[in-house]
């Protein structure tokens, strides 16, 4: 029985179907030592097939292995300077085409900025390195069935750019519909921001965890897709929360 | 939904580069290449077009002098503001090739104005000496000392800059005077140009605190700059090598005391380097961190390791927009709460503090065995007295559920008073 939060609650019956495990992975990131952590902290669920610390290698590697899942750092040296996001965008052409390549990125930095970048540049997910090991796993084995990951403190940054209390949404009636969540994705969202796991966000709601994931996926739409131009003004105002 | 395309990343907004004048791809002052640029248009029909209009009775080159002097020198494409140098920073710009230079450009006319006197004067036009000779000095001064508009900043030294504005000035002057006088009484030529620099050194004198301002800000302004840019700089390395070591020595740690030290320090940083963070006395936000952190430092789980409580703070209000006391008895409250969740719960301990001039919601969650308050006999105060009543007192609501997955959860509900006065 897995109590911890957000992402954290294990894909049982109700997890990503018709998923063969275990998941494929690529590390990227620039400190061999957090590499070599990662790699023993994973779970049988996850095998590691590549690993990658700068931005060319990283795209390199990926293209070669393809792996299920790239779990990437936000900072990285090479290329254009763009880190993780870069990787990212220069992966974006296996993200659309089968056997799907998905992002998860993994940082120290809870810095919106950072979260933004990466998250529009094409990641799935954001999990800080303070992740327990059990997490990581059960993380990367969600967002390799196509599930969002959101931490509690992501699910706080998109009420913090979205407007937490609604307001914003009903004083800007000609937004776009990418530019508001709906009233549900808010109560979502905020159950996560609490602590709550994806299936604990279920039971209260009443409503199935495939719906929760469902509603999680499309605010990670919004969030990747929004022209909202306070999502980017924000980012760059509200630098850690 | 499982299987969403994940879309690219929205297209940007239709936006122009901004109107800068490049360094590489220059001919003269990379106007027609700022130009182009910014139109996204072929340089060579912006070229064409200046080449055109400058022929049509000089229009052009009044343009590209207007555009020279007022377009900065730069490249269009973005720059990376300080915030993202703190992502990573970009590689070091290998210096282009800076296309024709200005000063070649004023040694050609020279020497095409030289051909031109020697033609002149070999086919007898002495009339035209006459005022060839002073337009073409003062044209020459004058794309001398301008000349200094394009020098890179620190790209030559103060001498040669001073030199080439001193050089061109005076050259410029002789031109004006001989055109000017050509056939005037000597004593006239004098006492005019003693005349005209009393009037500059008047207009000098009254210009000069404008000036020498204007000179200070400028300075204060670019030492900002460095400094910012310096931090960013400071930040991410500190990014990339310190904090990913404390979160390697927080996961890897079994020492309760290591950790505890290791997710100070990192906390210290992070105030640091993020440290445009509102200052505790005007921020909500600020004061639930320091309550955090203070818990986080100093107490421990029943197991003996030590906390960490996973803060997420949506919006922010400033204490003083709480009625009376309401701040501090919400700060009281969570404190309780969070040492509740700490002594007698499981991690993790998960704080959601949702803040906006309307209402005040704290959350603490943590894992443990579960409680609900009827379980507590009535003769106990802890809770009771400690999170419910603080918050009752104030107009607040509170309460303790049982979360079904296992844990407890204490929320605390406030609303501003000033929402109340001024609807």
């Amino acid at each position: 029985m897995s109590t911890a939060p957000g992402p954290g609650s294990a894909p049982g019956p109700d997890g990503p179907v018709g998923l063969a495990l275990p998941v494929t992975v690529v590390l990227v990131d620039d400190h061999d030592m957090f590499r070599t952590g990662v790699r023993a902290s994973l779970d049988s669920r996850v095998r590691v097939v590549g690993e990658a610390a700068d931005v060319p290698t990283a795209v390199r590697v990926v293209h070669e292995a393809r792996p299920a899942v790239v779990l990437l750092d936000v900072h990285l040296p090479g290329g254009d300077g763009g880190g993780g996001a870069e990787v990212a965008r220069a992966c974006a052409d296996l993200v659309r085409t089968e056997p799907r390549v998905r992002m998860l990125a993994l940082s120290v930095s809870d810095a919106a900025e950072d979260v933004v970048a990466v998250i529009r540049a094409g990641a799935r997910g954001y999990v800080t390195k303070s992740i327990s090991p059990e997490a990581l796993s059960d993380a990367v084995v969600r967002v390799a069935g196509g599930d969002a990951v959101f931490s509690p403190r992501l699910a706080g940054f998109v009420l913090d750019a979205f407007g937490a209390t609604g307001a914003g949404a009903q004083e800007a009636v000609d937004d776009h519909e990418l530019d508001r969540l709906t009233a549900r994705e808010r109560e979502v969202m905020r159950l996560i921001a609490r602590g709550r796991s994806y299936r604990e966000v279920a039971g209260e709601l009443f409503i199935s965890i495939k719906t929760v994931e469902t509603h999680v996926s499309a605010v990670l739409r919004k969030l990747q897709l929004s022209s909202r131009h306070e999502l980017t003004r924000w980012a760059a105002q509200r630098r850690l929360l | 939904m499982t299987t969403a395309p994940t879309p690219a990343p929205a297209a940007p907004a239709s936006t122009r580069p901004p109107l800068r004048r490049p360094a590489r791809g220059r001919w003269v002052a990379g106007v027609a290449a700022g130009v182009a640029e910014h139109l996204g248009a072929d340089v060579r029909i912006v070229r064409a077009v200046f080449v055109g209009a400058a022929l049509l009775g000089g229009v052009g080159v009044l343009a590209y002098v207007f555009w020279w002097v007022t377009i900065p020198e730069g490249t269009g494409r973005a720059e990376r503001p300080a915030v993202w140098s703190r992502v990573a920073k970009p590689l070091t710009a290998t210096p282009g090739r800076r296309g024709l230079r200005l000063s070649d450009v004023v040694v050609a006319l020279g020497l095409l104005a030289v051909a031109a006197l020697l033609l002149a004067s070999r086919m007898g036009e002495g009339r035209t000496q006459s005022w060839l000779v002073p337009v073409l000095l003062l044209v020459a001064g004058t794309l001398l000392a301008w000349s200094e508009l394009d020098a890179r900043r620190g790209g030559s030294s103060g001498r040669v800059r001073t030199l080439r504005l001193v050089g061109g000035a005076a050259i410029a002057v002789t031109g004006a005077v001989l055109l000017v006088t050509q056939r005037a009484d000597p004593a006239v030529i004098v006492q005019s140009a003693l005349a005209a620099v009393a009037v500059l050194c008047g207009v000098g004198l009254v210009l000069a605190p404008w000036w020498l301002r204007l000179v200070r800000e400028l300075g204060d302004a670019r030492a900002e700059r460095e400094r910012e840019s310096e931090r960013a700089d400071i930040a991410a390395h500190l990014h990339d090598s310190v904090l990913q070591t404390l979160a390697l020595i927080k996961a890897r740690s079994t020492e309760p005391e290591v950790v505890r030290l290791a997710r100070a320090q990192e906390r210290d940083l992070r105030a640091w380097l993020y440290d445009d963070r509102a200052p505790a006395a005007t921020s909500l936000a600020a004061a639930i961190a320091e309550v955090v952190a203070v818990i986080e430092d100093t107490r421990t789980f029943p197991d003996g390791t030590a906390p960490e409580i996973e803060t997420v703070v949506v919006g922010d209000v400033a204490p003083d927009d709480l009625p009376e006391d309401a701040a501090t008895a919400l700060l009281a409250a969570t404190r309780e709460a969070l040492l509740n969740a700490v002594a007698h719960g499981a991690p993790p301990v998960s704080l959601y503090l949702e803040a906006s001039p309307r209402a005040v919601e704290v959350f603490v969650r943590d894992h443990g065995a579960g409680f609900a308050l009827d379980d507590v006999p009535t003769d106990r105060f802890g809770v009771r007295e400690s999170i419910l009543g603080r918050l009752h007192r104030r107009g607040g609501e509170a309460s303790v559920t049982r979360v079904p997955d296992g844990g407890t959860e204490v929320r605390l509900y406030l609303t501003p008073a000033q929402h109340q006065e001024e609807t």
